[in-house]
């Protein structure tokens, strides 16, 4: 059996994912990445590998490509490609119904639109700062003395949303914490937070072209009340992976690494 | 392909505004003139012993002076000169021929003035205000100005010639280097081109920033020697592309561009080729500076002109350059607060793709953006749309037999 391996190196996370040559999962590793990519993809490649009864190490993978902002940095891989082109290939093969995706990373926020293949239509990033991204919701949680789970789950159930203004996210901290001093409800002030990133995802989103069937990408979209307020501003039900959604970079990844792999 | 002869001391130059060449011409006693827009005839400011000096700001760090006196919502091109400038990088100019076709810029010759930026006895800058059409009223009013605040400012400060004859032989100078990018670039049309963007965008901005005479040699040198160049078996890019947009002095914004597997073919950004290395033709039973003058107003694709003809003309002028350097998409790139180009490049980038169909990414960047990570992904996605849609192309053609 062959098989082939995905990496997304993420400012954040490090994802790893290995496909038989069936496409079928057989090694996904999600890690806290460290400051440097390529002892990140060592070790996420590593601990994929060991999943693999039939592999002894990344260099048998019949072939490998890198992809996030450390695509170049992941050792013995054939080639890298973009997380764009990746999340987009991974959303397809996971269900090919979905045609747009946002992508919600550690440090951008990437709207996408498919081609029936699976290939990029047309994309939208904003990079210009950490508002919006999983940074920002890192340093909401601190503000709230949360973890990032109970902070996503934060604004299900409020009433009304206090609206943030800034967006910056050394501002809206600041915001949030002068909030949470005057007493106004946290949930109320969390739900702010999500319609504010969830607008901003919205323009990302019609800027890609996406006009219905989205799915969320990304560590962010496991992010109940972002999901919902995204729902609210979008006016579209988003589509639930049946894939960890995470892991869609890497996934994507691994699929080129596939259908290259094979087609050698 | 192995390296130009003469590329790393190409880059090596660009490293200063104040280089080794402008240096050897002044010790020569050349007298600088600065200028940072295509609407100042370039060509002028090589009369007699003068010569002409593009103001670029490379190794730009902080902008937080710059910033203080222009605000946050100007071009980082505009800051960054003026940065520069209060750093007293262009103490070496003898004047600043600035013009007013875009307020940011104009503001930044501004404090030239006012904070009396360049310790030069002898220093001058003048402002040409510019016209937003060509007719001959605007044209007469251009001319005017040229004459009076650069060519008639020139000898009474300098003693510079600048009479037709002077202007003749300026011209012939800057025609020579011109064919020679011409010919350079024409290579760019090849199927797999014998040179890369990266070093076609030194050459070019070398043309821009060294005094002519002596950068010459070399350019006919290099001409000569890509004339045998042997190329890779492989070629070393994915994807043709056209860049089209605002200011452009960042060679490493070009080699993002490659190093994400693209090949930059042609270039329509200020102070690219295209415009900016055409030969003037002078006719001569016509007056000299007019014929100048209108060379660059009709050459010009600024998108400060706004009339529906002008708009139109630069969206024809990018398709056509895909076509005749077979390029495979466009990149707009825009400096971020550049006023007139935001407007251009929400709008052609648009119709480029819908209505000509030619597949086309828009960016916004910082003055100096090799660092940027993000930037690298925008770029080798497109990269990767267009491989694509190239490899769907050839086997559908296939399948049609």
């Amino acid at each position: 059996m062959k098989y082939f391996g995905g990496c997304d190196v993420g400012s954040t996370y490090t994802k790893c994912v290995i496909l038989d040559e069936n496409g079928k999962m057989v090694a996904n590793v999600t890690n806290r990445s460290k400051i440097n990519p390529v002892a990140s993809a060592e070790i996420a490649l590593g601990d994929a590998v060991a999943q693999v009864s039939g592999l002894n190490s990344a260099e048998e993978l019949s072939y490998l490509i890198g992809t996030g902002y450390g695509r170049n940095k992941v050792p013995f891989a054939d080639e890298n490609i973009s997380e764009i082109s990746c999340h987009a290939m991974g959303v397809h093969v996971t269900n090919p119904e979905v045609k747009a995706i946002i992508d919600i990373g550690g440090q951008d926020v990437k709207g996408i639109s498919i081609d029936t293949d699976g290939t990029v239509k047309n994309f939208a990033m904003n990079d210009k700062c950490a508002a919006g991204t999983g940074r920002f919701y890192e340093a909401m949680a601190n503000a709230f003395e949360m973890t990032l789970p109970e902070f996503s789950k934060l604004s299900l159930n409020a009433k009304n949303t206090i609206p943030i203004t800034a967006q910056c996210t050394v501002f809206a901290e600041s915001e949030v914490i002068s909030l949470v001093g005057e007493g106004k409800p946290m949930d109320e002030i969390a739900a702010g937070i999500q319609l504010a990133v969830a607008k901003r995802c919205f323009v990302m989103a019609k800027k890609a072209g996406a006009t219905d069937s989205i799915t969320l990408t990304g560590g962010c979209a496991k992010n109940d009340g972002l999901k919902k307020a995204i729902e609210k501003v979008l006016k579209i039900k988003v589509f639930e992976l049946s894939t960890d959604p995470q892991l869609m970079g890497a996934l994507g990844a691994a699929e080129y690494a596939r259908q290259k792999g094979l087609a050698k | 392909m192995r390296d130009l002869k003469h590329l790393y001391e190409f880059e090596k130059l660009l490293q200063e505004a104040n280089n080794e060449l402008v240096q050897k011409a002044k010790a020569d006693g050349g007298i600088a003139l600065g200028y940072t827009c295509y609407h100042i005839p370039e060509v002028l400011l090589n009369c007699g012993n003068c010569f002409s000096v593009r103001l670029r700001a490379p190794r730009t760090g902080s902008m937080d002076i710059a910033t203080y006196y222009m605000s946050n919502f100007l071009c980082g091109f505009s800051k960054a000169i003026l940065e520069r400038a209060i750093e007293g990088g262009y103490n070496f100019l003898d004047a600043l021929l600035a013009s007013e076709t875009c307020s940011e810029m104009n503001r930044t010759a501004e404090h030239f003035e006012l904070l009396n930026l360049v310790e030069n006895d002898k220093f001058f800058l003048t402002f040409l205000d510019m016209p937003f059409k060509i007719a001959d009223h605007t044209v007469k009013h251009y001319v005017t100005q040229t004459r009076n605040k650069i060519l008639n400012k020139m000898t009474e400060v300098y003693g510079i010639d600048t009479s037709d004859a002077a202007l003749l032989k300026a011209v012939e100078e800057h025609n020579e280097v011109c064919r020679l990018m011409t010919e350079i670039g024409n290579y760019r049309k090849e199927d797999n081109p014998r040179i890369t963007g990266y070093e076609y965008h030194i050459l070019s901005l070398i043309t821009y920033c060294c005094p002519k005479s002596l950068i010459l040699p070399m350019l006919r040198e290099t001409a000569e020697e890509l004339k045998t160049r042997e190329l890779d078996e492989k070629k070393n890019f994915r994807a043709k592309i056209v860049v089209v947009g605002s200011e452009m002095d960042d060679p490493d914004f070009t080699a993002l561009i490659e190093d994400s597997g693209a090949l930059v073919v042609a270039d329509r950004y200020c102070f690219g080729t295209m415009p900016g290395r055409e030969e003037i033709k002078i006719n001569p039973d016509e007056d000299v500076l007019t014929q100048i003058c209108l060379h660059y107003l009709k050459t010009s694709q600024c998108p400060r002109y706004m009339s529906h003809e002008k708009v139109q003309e630069r969206r024809d002028y990018v398709r056509h350059l895909v076509d005749e350097y077979h390029a495979d998409g466009v990149m707009y790139e825009q400096l971020k607060f550049c006023e007139y180009w935001g407007y251009e490049r929400a709008l052609a980038s648009y119709v480029m793709s819908n209505d000509y169909g030619v597949p086309t990414a828009a960016v916004d960047r910082q003055y100096t953006a090799s660092a940027s990570g993000q930037l690298r992904t925008r770029v080798q996605a497109f990269v990767e749309s267009l491989e694509i849609k190239k490899i769907q192309k050839e086997r559908k053609a296939k399948e049609n037999g």
